[in-house]
């Protein structure tokens, strides 16, 4: 029997994670199970949510200086995406196949998932064959991309962008060519749901074809806000903080991967 | 520097997902603020599970690395920020208690044969006696206080302390199948009471 496949035992067993009386064995393999199926992730979350209002009944404590130093000394020498562990102890070397694991894992799983296969809650294990499946399904998916695809100012298609999410490179594919004054060059733009652009930065001249530009840092931390995504022509050499000029191209920009369903948003208390 | 780590009120979910976008995109006074905002709370957690307050504050500096090192996944995730903060808090405490727990049992006889107990049950008037009896506020509170005292306490002292039903049923003193009923039905009840989390 697979247990996450049962919802009533799903959620008994999320529960007890959630509250901390799942324990040995059967926590870690649960953690193992978490990682890999949404579903279990989101019945921790509802449990998560349920219960931390009890947090708030202790006290809180004054966290001071010297550990925001130690955070702060942290966050500065670590380079994007490395493993999160405390300066004072030694982080161990990430797994190669750490690249490979559902971002949930390392939200929910405070310790790796890979060495607990023994003390099997209820004397189940998951089948290796459906997490085997699993893989080989991931493996014919699109990759989490950014995608954004811009129409002309007269409302014609215009220019695809696109960029992969943990990439550093950005791909435009040019549709409809707009002529460029000039001394300008295209700037590609970042729009937010406020309705606020910031700078990504200069783009090669967009005559037509596929052009394909380097990134300063990774693509989550350019587009993770952008709603919409949009090009002007600035002065060429310029740094323009906003736009100078109306935008030739602009459209929406979609985040191409898959958004585990679940309950809407908590709103605000 | 920080102006004032005491505590400050909790920022609404709305500002603190505003935060989280923020430290997304790698804007350290974001994360600042944050921590300016929610650390104490976390080590309020994280304190009392370990009652070692070097060791929590080694946990609350791994979550507010992880949320620096993570913040952009945490949409996907559905969840409110100060439950996702919170249970990465507890959960990576309690699995720092459980690491070294073994080396500290709850009672034990020394090399000349006197008995020890880590834990003493009878501990009236102490910080957790009042935290027991504390009401928690809103509807999680109304829940609690639906349930029986023996079984709402026990639910409190696993929450707090991260204990599993052995540790549970050493410390209330009442046999382990009690103490794992009264969860699964306080945990049954507390849900059909709260229905789906907001």
């Amino acid at each position: 029997m697979n247990w996450h496949r049962s919802p009533e035992l799903l959620d008994r067993l999320a529960a007890e994670y959630a509250l901390g009386t799942l324990h040995g064995g059967a926590r870690r393999r649960f953690e193992a199970v978490m990682a890999e199926q949404a579903v279990v992730a989101r019945a921790v979350s509802r449990w998560d949510r349920r219960l931390t209002p009890l947090a708030a009944d202790l006290p809180p404590l004054v966290a001071g200086e010297p550990l925001w130093q130690r955070i702060q000394g942290q966050v500065q020498a670590a380079a994007p995406r490395t493993a999160s562990k405390p300066s004072r102890r030694p982080a161990p070397a990430p797994a190669p196949a750490a690249a490979t694991r559902r971002w949930w894992q390392s939200l929910f799983a405070p310790v790796p998932a890979g060495a607990l296969a023994f003390g099997l809650m209820l004397g189940i294990a998951t089948p290796t064959v459906f997490e085997l499946l699993q893989a080989e399904r991931d493996a014919a998916q699109l990759p989490e991309s950014y995608v954004g695809v811009l129409a002309t100012a007269d409302g014609r298609q215009g220019l695809i962008v696109s960029s992969l999410r943990r990439g550093q490179t950005v791909d435009l594919k040019v549709i409809r060519a707009v002529p460029v004054p000039p001394g300008s060059v295209p700037f590609l733009w970042t729009i937010d749901a406020a309705g606020q652009a910031r700078p990504v930065g200069p783009l090669p001249p967009l005559t037509g074809g596929f052009v394909s530009v380097p990134l300063s840092q990774p693509a989550e931390a350019v587009f993770f806000t952008a709603v919409e995504l949009a090009v002007s022509f600035e002065a060429a050499g310029s740094r323009p903080a906003s736009p100078a000029t109306p935008f030739v191209y602009r459209g929406l920009c979609g985040k191409l991967w898959r958004v585990a369903p679940g309950p809407a948003p908590a709103p605000a208390r | 520097m920080l102006q004032d780590f005491a505590a400050p009120p909790m920022p609404n979910d709305t500002d603190l997902l505003d935060l989280l976008a923020r430290i997304a995109t790698k804007d350290q006074a974001a994360l600042r603020e944050l921590y300016a905002a929610a650390s104490g709370r976390l080590l309020a957690v994280t304190c009392r599970i370990l009652d070692d307050r070097a060791a929590a504050e080694d946990v609350v500096q791994e979550v507010f690395v992880t949320v620096w090192t993570r913040a952009a996944q945490f949409p996907a995730l559905r969840t409110s920020p100060i439950a996702w903060l919170t249970s990465m808090a507890r959960n990576r405490a309690i699995d720092t208690l459980r690491r070294r727990r073994p080396e500290t049992p709850l009672a034990w006889q020394d090399a000349d044969g006197n008995e020890h107990q880590h834990d003493v049950a009878d501990a009236s008037g102490s910080p957790l006696d009042q935290l027991l009896a504390a009401q928690s506020e809103g509807r999680l509170g109304d829940c609690m206080a639906q349930l029986e005292k023996e079984p709402r306490a026990a639910l409190r002292l696993a929450y707090y302390e991260g204990l599993t039903h052995e540790q549970l049923s050493l410390r209330i003193d009442r046999p382990l199948g009690t103490v794992k009923a009264w969860i699964r039905r306080s945990l049954l009840r507390l849900r059909d009471c709260l229905g789906e989390p907001a």
